[in-house]
């Protein structure tokens, strides 16, 4: 029991930093019909953002995990300006296609620019875990499990409660009488592009620290936010939340009574079930977007 | 000429090996020949169904560890295990096909990867099988009774086998029924099954053939490197495969082999002057460019226009109608509908729509927009599920029955919005028409048996036919998105056509005609009645419905608010107030 219920905080925090990444890939899948596969790079960007910041810059640790998102931020909007915005009446596959280009080549880059030796990320938080009752939990975890939360709710504040989130709204419900009503479409596309990368620079850099910071670190993200987003159902935030904070925990259990060496299967399997059986997400009764 | 070049190429392949002395040169030519067998499987898929697999690299490694497991502990004979190799990957393309292929575009995407994604981690996790990340070596060598295929020249020729095999097999496929068929889900699938083709079997077979390529090459691998590791699942060589495609050009025959032997000649040939890593880094950035500049690859780009002879006058268009169109009295069914119910969220668009099309007769279903006219027959034809109700032809009920299965029964819908194979010619958007009019099944069509030759010369003299009867003789061989509109519309009435309907049902055919075409489209949907042909139609233009119609019914909000000739409709108070009201004052 006492081992269960560690695996459901371990699970938790991981569920937390996936539903960020979910968050970002639904809304740029669902708003703006991309097959996203550069997502996870976007992560491996966050995290070699911190690490730059704080190993080799001296940076605090907190202004690095911030500046990170904000070089999240800026990548996203660069990629959507230039590869994205003159493909915009392309097909999904035409899209998909770039995408795939993107992520080989930044991925690569990285490799280049970083070598191929994993980084530890430094942090100020003492390594002896918390202990509540049976569970311990490093305070590491703690910063992480609670940033992701407090962005998740950022997110859902921005989609509800600004006038840019109402025009993403609109634009995902019907994206021609969006454009009709005066949304500017190709600035909905940079933002909600520039989001979604935030978001997922936010999780690398969240997660960095706790594990470490190699060049295809990426591709798990990729396939864990596709399995976050399978199973909320596209463009419904709620479900990418829950949906992450369950492979979270999915995984740790698996992981801790199946086969460690399954633990990434968990994703894969979820993706196959859910799609051949609940195409439309396990949440798709919520409401869409937010 | 192109005897000329094709016999000069076959004479350079031939001896090939002798002009290359090198052994790792050998070796190059070696992995571009089991790389064209791989890109060539991809292209079925990704180039003719335009379903794109990132786990192909999947289906490889099931063929690499199929030959390596049987060679080394059942230790079958090379001739043994090359096929196991192929038939294993293709069940697995049967499994992966079925389940996969309910989810199109992105989720197939999806599922595929997650597929390489879970066999990779069997092959790292299942240590009692695969031996884990060590993998398995002493991978015996090719050997057949009576030849060594030891050395790397005899190799080269057994790889040159295979991928003249697999371009063979492409070859036949892709130039049969079965191959336009895929071509006809990847352009329009919506149309592809209304006149009969059935998108899970057919996908199916593409996914089926395109795993097994995939596992001979896998297979041809393992005996070529003689070590089999997880690393044959890698997601680098599922890529490699993409660009290759991409690059060649997808959907053509001469694109893969193109792209095979230049992506692993170039990274080869730059091997000294980069590291891998940039040699990957230049692959993504190639890749964006490549959609960015050359979107439909090399092999289309190089392609010369032949100079065609000088188009023809232009027949009278609507000319004569094919006699194969004329159904015998005794197949004559009545289409009856009994209180079908279709509703959207909240909303019923049918409740309760009961009406009858009695056979031979020309009957229109009229009514404001909104009315229900298309839903009605999204429902009859299968398109759309009815929350209620019943739909039987004859005796036969319909409801619940899928498109291809209701076209299978000699009923052919057209669309409201005009609906075409966009990159097929005319030629070939008939010859779709004419699916179930053919029966070719895989297997004849690989051994391109007399029967399927004989089958393609009649198909191929009835789209003759057809294309002449409807006035499109002259425009063949040109692509159906570059017609006019007007013509379009006629490609699509040409399709429909060609399934040789026994009820056919026209949505606004007349829409966008002028005067004078109209004229020409009730003179043709006449003679197709007087042929034995029930027509149903949807139609706005009430000059032309009142013309033709024998029987016309009125919805209004779902429901049925009038029904007899023109003449009692016209004078009907519901319907003027409903409807013609508001079109008679116009």
């Amino acid at each position: 029991m006492d081992a269960f219920l560690q695996h459901l905080v371990n699970g938790l925090v991981l569920g937390g930093t996936y539903a960020l990444l979910g968050i970002g890939l639904t809304l740029i899948f669902g708003l703006m019909n991309l097959v996203n596969f550069a997502h996870g790079e976007l992560y491996t960007l966050g995290a070699y953002a911190t690490f730059a910041a704080v190993a080799l810059g001296g940076w605090n640790f907190f202004v690095a995990v911030a500046a990170a998102i904000v070089v999240g931020a800026v990548a996203g909007a660069l990629c959507e300006r230039v590869l994205l915005a003159p493909l915009r009446d392309e097909s999904i596959d035409t899209t998909m296609l770039v995408m795939i280009g993107l992520w080989i080549a930044l991925q690569n880059a990285e490799l280049l620019g970083w070598g191929g030796v994993a980084k530890s990320i430094p942090h100020p938080f003492p390594t002896a875990p918390l202990t509540l009752g049976p569970v311990g939990i490093a305070p590491l975890r703690v910063f992480v499990v609670l940033t992701a939360l407090a962005l998740i709710g950022l997110s859902w504040l921005l989609i509800q409660k600004t006038r840019l989130g109402t025009a993403m709204r609109a634009t995902f419900q019907d994206r021609e009488t969006a454009a009709l009503m005066g949304v500017k479409i190709g600035r909905i596309h940079t933002a909600t592009f520039a989001f979604g990368s935030a978001l997922a620079a936010a999780a690398g850099a969240l997660l960095g620290p706790i594990f470490l910071a190699y060049p295809s670190m990426g591709d798990l993200a990729s396939l864990k936010a596709f399995s976050v987003v399978i199973l909320g159902g596209l463009g419904n935030l709620a479900g990418a939340t829950l949906g992450g904070v369950l492979l979270g925990i999915a995984e740790e259990l698996g992981a801790g009574y199946v086969s460690s060496g399954y633990r990434d299967a968990v994703g894969f399997v979820i993706i196959i079930l859910v799609l051949l059986f609940r195409p439309s997400g396990l949440f798709a009764r919520s409401q869409r977007i937010g | 000429m192109r005897a000329l070049a094709a016999s000069l190429g076959a004479l350079a392949l031939l001896t090939l090996p002798f002009w290359l002395a090198n052994p790792y040169h050998q070796h190059v030519v070696i992995m571009a020949g089991i790389f064209t067998i791989l890109a060539l499987s991809l292209n079925l898929l990704l180039g003719y169904t335009g379903q794109l697999s990132l786990g192909h690299a999947g289906f490889f490694g099931i063929g690499a560890y199929t030959a390596a497991l049987l060679a080394l502990s059942w230790e079958w004979p090379f001739w043994l295990t090359l096929p196991s190799a192929a038939l294993t990957a293709g069940l697995a393309g049967l499994g992966i096909g079925r389940l996969a292929l309910k989810v199109r575009g992105a989720y197939f995407v999806l599922v595929t990867i997650s597929f390489a994604g879970v066999i990779s981690l069997v092959s790292i996790n299942w240590m009692e099988l695969t031996n884990g990340p060590l993998g398995l070596p002493g991978v015996p060598p090719a050997e057949l009774p009576w030849l060594s295929l030891r050395t790397k020249r005899a190799y080269y020729y057994l790889v040159l086998l295979g991928a003249a095999l697999t371009y063979l097999v492409c070859q036949r496929v892709v130039r049969s029924r079965l191959g336009r068929a895929f071509l006809a889900l990847r352009e329009n699938e919506a149309l592809a099954e209304s006149v009969g083709v059935d998108p899970t079997r057919t996908l199916v077979a593409a996914a089926v053939l395109s795993a097994a390529m995939a596992g001979l090459a896998g297979g041809l691998y393992a005996h070529y490197t003689r070590f089999v590791s997880p690393e044959v699942f890698l997601f680098s060589y599922t890529v490699t495969m993409v660009i290759m495609v991409v690059a060649g050009g997808k959907g053509t025959l001469a694109g893969p082999v193109v792209g095979a032997v230049l992506f692993t000649a170039l990274p080869e040939a730059l091997r000294e002057a980069m590291a891998w890593q940039w040699q990957m880094l230049a692959y993504g950035v190639l890749l964006v460019l490549l959609v960015f500049f050359l979107p439909r690859g090399i092999v289309p780009a190089l392609r010369i226009h032949r100079v065609r002879a000088p188009a023809l006058p232009a027949p009278s268009f609507l000319g004569e109608v094919s006699e194969g169109a004329s159904t015998a009295p005794s197949e004559r069914k009545m289409l009856t509908i009994t209180d079908l119910s279709v509703a959207f969220g909240g909303v019923a668009a049918l409740a309760g729509v009961s009406f009858a099309v009695r056979p031979g007769t020309i009957t229109s279903l009229i009514g404001p927009n909104g009315a229900g006219k298309t839903t009605a027959f999204n429902a009859i034809t299968g398109y759309l599920r009815p929350r209620r109700g019943r739909v039987s032809w004859g005796d036969v009920a319909l409801t619940g029955r899928r498109p291809c299965e209701v076209a299978r029964r000699g009923i052919v819908r057209t669309f409201q919005k005009t609906s075409v194979f966009p990159a097929l010619t005319v030629r070939d958007n008939v010859l779709v028409g004419l699916h179930l009019r053919g029966r070719a099944g895989v297997l004849p069509i690989l051994l391109a048996r007399r029967a399927v030759r004989e089958e393609e010369a009649r198909l191929a003299a009835e789209a003759e036919s057809i294309m002449a009867g409807v006035g499109l003789g002259h425009r063949r061989h040109e692509t159906a998105s570059a017609l006019p509109y007007g013509e379009q519309r006629l490609v699509e009435l040409a399709v429909a056509l060609a399934a040789q309907p026994r009820l056919l049902l026209l949505d606004e055919p007349g829409a966008g005609m002028t005067g004078g075409e109209k004229e020409r489209l009730i003179e043709l949907i006449r003679r197709l009645r007087d042929g034995g042909m029930t027509v149903l139609l949807v139609e706005h233009d009430m000059r032309l419905v009142m013309g033709i119609s024998d029987t016309v019914i009125v919805l209004n909000h779902g429901r049925v608010i009038a029904e007899g000739p023109p003449a009692a409709i016209q004078a009907h108070p519901d319907v003027i107030r409903a409807y013609l009201g508001a079109a008679a004052r116009a």
